[in-house]
């Protein structure tokens, strides 16, 4: 099982990645001149041929095009790792694909459910913080480390619905998971303040607990306030709020190997090209600076 | 059923509009949230944006006709909804082959024969019209007024289920002697 910190053990500085999903190769140029990584969610480049899902061969050759120069790695958003009866095998196709076609440093997903009963729901739903869920990820994350022979991290997905019952803290349960599998953490740090709004998550207990050893990845991105909620929308570039918020965690993680600014396709056009590329160079000054600071 | 189960079973449904209402402490709270309310919203809204982007005429049409949102949340709570844009895409634009409407049935026939000529599927159709194909893409394409419905005639479209992918139109006469 390859664990986070002897696969990682000696990069100094975290990488700086962010999101590309294919389609816009002025975009791409620009964004190889100024990441270390580029993070790939196979679910977004999805195609199909002859009824079979596919990952679309154009965008793959946009990826090989620059595989000699930036790293790559998977964030899936469908795998279900958390659905009660099975999870997704189309999604896991989709990955196999991508392993045989590239080098991935390491590959994550969200700890959530995206599909009841071979429906998919539309949306995320995270888990209830139990030992029966503890029990089924756990057992999940373990065959996912035999499968793939990279590091497997889980991000923490936002909340929306009422807490369920529970028998862990939020950061509890990423504990016993991470304790028990060996796998590592993506750590999306928007994510904890829509919790903060929308759940009352208090953020400093929540770092205070979790074992941020087990933090691989931290995400950043902007979202929108909608109805009273923040939602995770990644339609805009980071807060200041949540640039002050990863410093500090860039300081107190010790593994943390990247971080990645995520904005949605669907956004490049609102937000512009020179916008995404200026808040790479922000990020790079201000939270990764914090790692040589130290 | 686990607790598991019983939760994930139940929230898929009040998603949906759909089964009894549940007996589960849980799910009672959130059958009436507005917690429940807003990822309902997020889950329509997504399929919304990603229908709109892959079936543009047919969400062109349907907004003209003030129809779309509805039609979009009716098949999403009708429906098991693929998480693949693709497949959402064929399956929405397929169930409006009933429709009321038949520059909607036809303008959805037609693009779906776009899609499954895109992911190379073979798949021979023909698509009936009760005025010029070719008008009515441009007039949504463009936003003028659609041509009215062309009274004793039809076009009939066929489309071949084989590469390379060839559209033929006749115009038909319907008026019969009596
Ligand atoms: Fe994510
Ligand atoms: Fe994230």
């Amino acid at each position: 099982m390859p664990g986070f910190e002897a696969a990682f053990g000696g990069w100094p500085v975290p990488a700086l990645a962010t999101t590309y999903e294919g389609g816009d190769p002025a975009l791409l140029e620009r964004l190889v001149q100024l990441v270390d990584l580029l993070e790939i969610a196979p679910d977004t480049i999805v195609g199909s041929e002859r009824g079979q899902y596919i990952l679309r061969p154009e965008v793959l050759d946009e990826y090989a095009s620059v595989s000699s120069r930036v790293g790559l790695i998977a964030h899936g958003i469908g795998l279900s790792i958390g659905s009660f009866d099975q999870w997704n095998h189309d999604y896991l196709r989709l990955l196999d694909e991508l392993f045989a076609r590239f080098d991935l440093q390491w590959h994550s997903e969200h700890l959530a459910c995206t599909v009841v009963a071979g429906e998919s729901l539309g949306t995320m739903l995270s888990m209830p913080r139990t030992q029966e869920a503890l029990d089924l990820v756990s057992r999940r994350v373990e065959l996912l480390q035999k499968l793939y022979p990279v590091p497997f991290l889980l991000e923490h997905v936002i909340q929306l619905l009422p807490d369920a019952p529970a028998e862990f803290t939020p950061a509890g349960f990423l504990n016993a998971i991470t304790s028990r599998t060996g796998c590592g953490l993506v750590l999306d740090v928007y994510n904890l303040e829509c919790d903060a709004h929308n759940q009352g998550l208090h953020i400093p207990a929540f770092l205070d607990e979790l074992n941020l050893a087990a933090v691989v990845e931290m995400h950043l991105a902007g979202g929108v306030q909608y109805e009273g909620f923040q939602l995770d929308i990644h339609s805009s570039i980071t807060r200041e709020s949540t640039v002050t918020l990863a410093c500090e965690i860039v300081r107190r993680a010790p593994n943390l190997r990247a971080v990645t600014f995520e904005y949605l396709k669907e956004a490049v056009g609102l937000l512009g090209h020179d916008a995404i590329c200026g808040e790479l160079q922000r990020l790079r000054q201000t939270v990764l600076r914090q790692a040589v600071l130290q | 059923m686990t607790q598991l189960e019983l939760q994930q079973r139940g929230v898929l449904n009040l998603l949906k509009c759909r089964g009894t209402p549940p007996g589960d402490p849980w799910l009672r709270l959130v059958e009436g949230s507005r917690e429940l309310a807003m990822l309902r919203k997020i889950a329509i809204w997504w399929r919304t944006f990603q229908i709109e982007a892959q079936c543009r005429q047919t969400s062109r049409l349907l907004k003209r006709l003030g129809s779309f949102e509805a039609l979009v949340t009716d098949y999403f709570n009708r429906n098991a909804t693929s998480p693949f844009i693709e497949e959402l895409s064929r399956s929405f634009l397929r169930s409006l082959e009933k429709h009321n409407d038949p520059v909607v049935r036809a303008v959805s026939q037609l693009e779906y024969a776009a899609l499954n000529a895109q992911a190379r599927l073979p798949e021979a159709s023909e698509i009936l019209w009760d005025r010029h194909p070719d008008l009515v893409c441009r007039a949504i394409e463009s936003g003028a007024e659609l041509p009215p419905a062309e009274p004793d005639c039809l076009y009939r479209l066929r489309i071949s289920g084989s590469q390379p992918f060839t559209l033929t139109c006749t115009r038909e006469s319907t008026f019969e002697v009596s």
